[in-house]
């Protein structure tokens, strides 16, 4: 009996003893058991678990069945100890006409904004929330999208005078001449916001009093899209526009890996490597980005790091290209492995990323000295939006952002997937808690991913077997109804995870996608209040959020 | 000392004109001043920086409009001209008009007090410096009066910054540019050493020579921090890079130009390079002996040294971050401040020991 196992034994035990009332049933999931809670007291299930170690909070994912709604909440287990890890489910099912289940968002504060996208959208009420209110649609709209019932062609209008107006609350003065505020927006069309963001921000001076992110203006119901396409190819092409700058792969690999385990179909080595170098090489792209990026948002003007970061990932863009025919949404992956061998000439593809790995070493100690050598970026970014470890776990950061805050929790390492196990690379940390350490994160990883590529290069030029690329897939994927899954990748910005439930059709019954972006962006508020309002700026950046994925 | 007018009577072999000819010449001097300063500020500045900044960042920058993207600028300026002037509802038009007038104007006047090189000076009286000095400060007005008509929250933010900005580095500024005025008398051997053409005029001979080549009486080489504490009081009172918190791109959006647009928006744009200009001029001025040098005239010396500075602007653009405005206050107030007086105060008094 693995050390894994015996645990979950110990842990049905425990709660069983501690709160008999309080659990209905144990099920089985692909990826781990599943604690079936009483949904008025699966705040003290969870709670439980936390006290046993599983302090991790991937994700909340609200399924609709004819009998029954469920909230599933997929737990983790982190420690600097990679073989402790494991996971754990808890299942909360409500009742079909009025779904009521008690919030956790008092154990794990990273509850509150998966809790508040699963009333968005499924309607369940979480009873006891702080703040129950819609987070991705607008607040005047009727009916929640992934429910069977709802009507898809019934337009929905929302007049500018629906919209309740931000300032008449907010701009309240809370005692007459003891705080004088201003509340501001910023965004949704805003240069620091990475795409459509809004912060409604309360001012006092220069001090970022309150902030309350809005988030969904690049929402476009992503879950459902993919509920109503086929597993085989179909869903494919989508995971390339969460995260639409340049992490493509990565996102590919999430849903790869979730119907893959699922339904049981083997990758042949050879893709593996493949799957691998092109997750590295996209990893790289996106963390040049975030890189620049966060200085643009420093500097305000197009400096030199800004321009050096994109002149890099242009290569990185071009090899990309190479090896998928796309820029940007590669569509590359297919269940079972890959859909082209590598381009020919091989040797010129080759010799290309040699290239560009040769001279990495010297760019990124180029841009070690842009950024650590910098007397005034350091004054800028040292010391502000402190993510304090414990702080980070509540809340469910994941990658480099969490990596800044000195844990070194890496889903590569800890539950690795693809060819990473046979590979020699290590898990970057820095314990300044702060701007800089998740940037200097992103330099370290891409340091990191240039080993992995270089190895993944090595096995790709000595392969002497089969060059298979894919593995013979049924027709049409079907796993096996009333099971689901749960698996999550490393993404460029942390733990892309998917969780899909099957009926027993070739199109998924739920689909949810944790974004690690939404729950980094949940983190925001705790960052910044307190701090000046271009701490604020810097903030967001070093946060690097992509809204494609934070709306999906 | 030569003046302007003195060296247009020259050109026309003439001894001295009545007074109202001297008028009439001292306002065609100054239109030509000003539309060279404009013709440069607003064609090859503009220009210059952006092919510049793309050095630094690998790019190309303008390459389409005219030989080397040199037409550029006044495509765009054309552009911007064309454009309605749109006021936006609640504003308060009074100010919010005459800020871009204003802020153009103010800029545009201190050159007057600026020595060019070649006797190329508009105006020459005894406080030139003072003057110099006042009309840079008196662009912070418009921008107040920008910031606070726009009705707009940015614009209220960039304009709150740029006063703490102007009030915190006012003092330095002056203060510094005082240290060199002890040094002016005795140098020029003169009784009005805040007169510019004195302040030149005590830079021109050599201060010592290193194996006979002659290092010149620049007061950067005799009074270097003083030197220092201006430039860095100069980017501040303009919002230059690592100061430009009133505009901060990513921050407030534009800042207090949020709001304005066409020729409002060309208007400070221009005030915001002249800003850069007569920084330039002032720091040649005080700080590299005007318009001296060997060879070429006295006014290419000038213009050349006004670029060189202007140049240091937009490479600092390129290469460091924004401070927060907390650091910004902290640097005027806690250092800035103290170490400009400290100066002044020891410049006094080596030359009360010395001589």
């Amino acid at each position: 009996m693995s050390v894994v196992t015996r645990r979950h034994e110990e842990i049905h035990e425990t709660i069983e003893d501690k709160l008999p009332e309080a659990i209905l049933d144990f099920e089985e999931h692909q990826n781990a058991p599943a604690v079936v809670a009483n949904p008025s007291r699966v705040d003290d299930v969870v709670r439980v678990l936390k006290q046993n170690g599983y302090n991790h909070l991937s994700s909340i994912s609200a399924v609709e069945y004819d009998n029954r709604y469920e909230s599933v909440y997929h737990l983790r287990r982190i420690t600097d100890d990679r073989e402790d890890f494991d996971e754990i489910n808890v299942v909360a099912p409500a009742d079909p006409d009025e779904p009521a289940v008690e919030t956790v968002s008092d154990v794990f504060k990273g509850a509150n904004w998966h809790e508040r996208e699963a009333y968005d959208l499924m309607g369940i009420r979480y009873d006891n929330h702080p703040d129950l209110r819609r987070i991705l649609l607008p607040e005047t709209w009727k009916g929640h999208p992934l429910r069977e019932e709802y009507d898809v062609d019934q337009p929905q209008y929302t007049t500018l005078e629906a919209h309740a107006n931000p300032i008449e609350e907010r701009y309240e003065v809370e005692e007459e001449g003891t705080l004088d505020t201003m509340f501001l927006n910023i965004g949704p069309h805003h240069p620091a916001t990475h795409g459509v963001l809004h912060l409604k921000t309360v001012l006092d001076g220069e001090v970022v009093v309150d902030v309350d992110p809005d988030i969904g203006y690049l929402h476009r119901c992503e879950e459902y899209l993919c509920e109503r396409l086929d597993y085989k190819y179909q869903i494919m092409p989508y995971p390339d526009r969460w995260d639409y700058v340049s992490a493509g792969m990565l996102n590919e690999m999430s849903y790869a890996r979730c119907i893959e385990d699922l339904a049981e179909i083997e990758v042949p080595e050879y893709a593996q490597v493949i799957r691998t170098l092109a997750q590295e090489l996209s990893r790289m792209a996106a963390h040049m980005l975030a890189v620049g990026t966060f200085a643009l948002d420093l500097y305000g003007e197009l400096n030199v790091i800004f321009m050096y970061a994109f002149k890099d990932r242009e290569i990185l863009q071009e090899i990309l290209e190479d090896l998928s025919g796309q820029r940007l949404m590669f569509n590359y992956f297919r269940l079972g492995g890959v859909a082209y061998d590598l381009p020919e000439p091989r040797d010129e593809w080759f010799e290309k990323i040699r290239g560009f790995l040769d001279d990495l070493p010297e760019k990124l100690d180029e841009y070690r000295a842009l950024i650590e050598g910098n007397e005034l970026l350091r004054k800028r970014a040292e010391g502000t939006g402190i993510l304090e470890p414990e702080v980070a776990k509540e809340y469910g950061c994941t990658g480099p952002v969490l990596r800044g805050s000195g844990i070194g929790y890496d889903v590569r390492e800890v539950d690795p997937y693809s060819y990473y196990d046979e590979l020699d690379w290590d898990v970057v940390t820095y314990d300044g808690c702060d701007n800089l350490s998740r940037v200097l994160v992103r330099i370290g990883e891409v340091e990191q991913s240039a080993r992995i590529v270089e190895q993944c290069l090595d096995i790709l030029e000595d392969w002497d077997g089969d060059r298979e690329i894919q593995s013979r897939v049924p027709r049409s994927i079907t796993p096996p109804a009333e099971t689901e899954n749960y698996t999550a990748v490393e993404g460029a910005k942390g733990e892309l995870g998917i969780h899909i439930v099957s009926d027993g059709t070739e199109k998924p019954h739920r689909f949810k996608i944790r974004s690690p972006c939404f729950s980094n962006l949940a983190v925001f508020s705790e960052l910044v209040e307190g701090e000046y309002l271009a701490d604020m700026i810097a903030t967001l950046g070093s946060l690097d959020l992509v809204f494609g994925e934070v709306d999906r | 000392m030569v003046t302007f007018n003195d060296t247009i009577a020259e050109l026309f072999g003439v001894d001295g004109f009545s007074p109202l000819v001297e008028f009439v010449v001292a306002i065609a001097g100054a239109s030509v001043v000003v539309s060279v300063m404009l013709t440069i500020i607003g064609v090859s500045a503009v220009w210059l920086k952006r092919k510049w900044n793309a050095r630094f960042g690998d790019r190309i920058a303008v390459n389409r409009v005219g030989p080397a993207g040199l037409m550029v600028m006044p495509a765009d300026a054309l552009k911007l001209f064309s454009k309605e002037v749109v006021v936006p509802e609640g504003v308060d038009r009074v100010p919010y008009l005459l800020a871009p007038m204003l802020a153009a104007a103010s800029i545009l006047a201190a050159f007057a007090f600026i020595p060019f090189g070649s006797g190329l000076q508009i105006a020459d009286p005894e406080t030139g410096l003072i003057f110099a000095l006042a009309f840079a400060s008196l662009s912070a007005i418009p921008i107040v009066m920008a910031g606070y008509s726009s009705k707009n929250k940015y614009s209220f933010l960039g304009f709150e910054r740029e006063v703490a900005q102007a009030i915190a580095y006012e003092i330095p500024l002056v203060v510094s540019a005082l240290a060199i005025v002890p040094l002016v008398a005795v140098f020029a051997d003169t009784d009005a050493p805040l007169r510019m053409s004195n302040v030149v005029a005590a830079q021109q001979g050599p201060l010592f020579g290193i194996e006979g080549v002659p290092i010149p009486n620049w007061f950067i080489f005799a009074q270097p921090v003083a030197a220092v504490l201006l430039l860095v009081a100069i980017f501040a009172e303009f919002s230059r890079n690592p100061f430009d918190l009133p505009e901060a791109g990513s921050e407030l959006v534009a800042g207090y130009l949020t709001e304005y647009g066409g020729v409002n928006f060309v208007l400070l744009f221009l005030a915001e390079f002249a800003a850069i200009y007569f920084g330039g001029a002032l720091f040649t001025a005080l700080f590299l002996g005007g318009g001296s040098g060997p060879l070429l005239p006295g006014f290419v010396w000038f213009l050349g040294k006004t670029f060189v500075f202007y140049l240091v602007v937009q490479w600092f653009r390129a290469t460091v971050p924004r401070v927060r405005i907390d650091q910004l206050l902290d640097l005027g107030w806690k250092y800035l401040l103290e170490l400009t007086f400290l100066n002044l105060l020891l410049t006094a008094g080596v030359l009360w020991v010395v001589l």
